[in-house]
């Protein structure tokens, strides 16, 4: 997952690599999936994190549709 | 992943963010008064569990998600300390992960080189919302190659 300055850079990106399109978030939308996603990384009490919740984190930031599936 | 498995990875990750570099097995043995063998099945359990990352063939450690132990386009400062994040996913990651609330990142547009800057204050992205973010794999892919992902 990479930051990109515009949707031009990204078209020249992947033309010149030959990748088909992924998918595009805002800088913003980022922030608020990796605070929810990464916040407990660091807790001496963390335990793995079952699919479902973090399915969950996705579609509460709005991350829908089968790109966004985990399984 | 055991007890044992998530005893070695908080201690994995607590020196981490202490020392700034990720222990061997044989340091992490010392530490944690274990046999050196021990530790290396426990490093690759916690591998095949997405608990941290090896580099291929080797207990030696790539990723403490959020964090790389390699220098990555990913400049994170955050906690009064530089770090490198695997991804902007990650890079974002790591303040939160910190529980700060602050944190500066510098990236490289893969397109034409120039510096990106982004700041977090308050928990919220107040320099670089103008940014794109893009990925290429798929969600369901995503530990097909987590180092291409």
């Amino acid at each position: 997952m990479v930051f990109l300055r515009s949707e031009e850079h990204l078209e020249r990106w992947l033309d010149a690599n030959g990748w088909e399109p992924g998918a595009s978030l805002t800088a913003t939308k980022l922030n608020e999936l990796a605070r929810r996603w990464w916040w407990s990384r660091l807790d001496p009490d963390w335990r793995p994190r079952p699919p479902a919740e973090s399915q969950q984190i996705l579609d509460d930031i709005g991350l829908t549709g089968a790109f966004w599936q985990l399984a | 992943m055991d007890d044992l498995d998530l005893r070695i990875r908080t201690h994995l990750y607590a020196s981490f963010v202490r020392d700034g570099a990720a222990q061997t097995p044989e340091a992490a043995a010392a530490a944690l008064g274990l046999e050196e063998e021990r530790v290396q099945e426990a490093y690759r359990r916690l591998h095949d569990a997405h608990a941290l990352v090896l580099h291929p063939g080797s207990t030696e450690i790539w990723m403490l998600n959020p964090f790389s132990t390699v220098e990555t386009p990913h400049r994170v400062e955050a906690g009064g300390r530089s770090w490198y994040g695997n991804c902007a996913w990650d890079a974002l990651g790591i303040p939160g992960a910190m529980h700060g609330d602050a944190g500066r990142i510098e990236s490289d547009c893969p397109d034409c080189g120039e510096l990106l800057e982004l700041e977090v204050r308050g928990g919220e992205l107040v320099r670089g919302a103008e940014l794109l973010v893009h990925i290429l794999v798929p969600a369901r892919h995503w530990w097909d190659d987590i180092g291409f992902t």
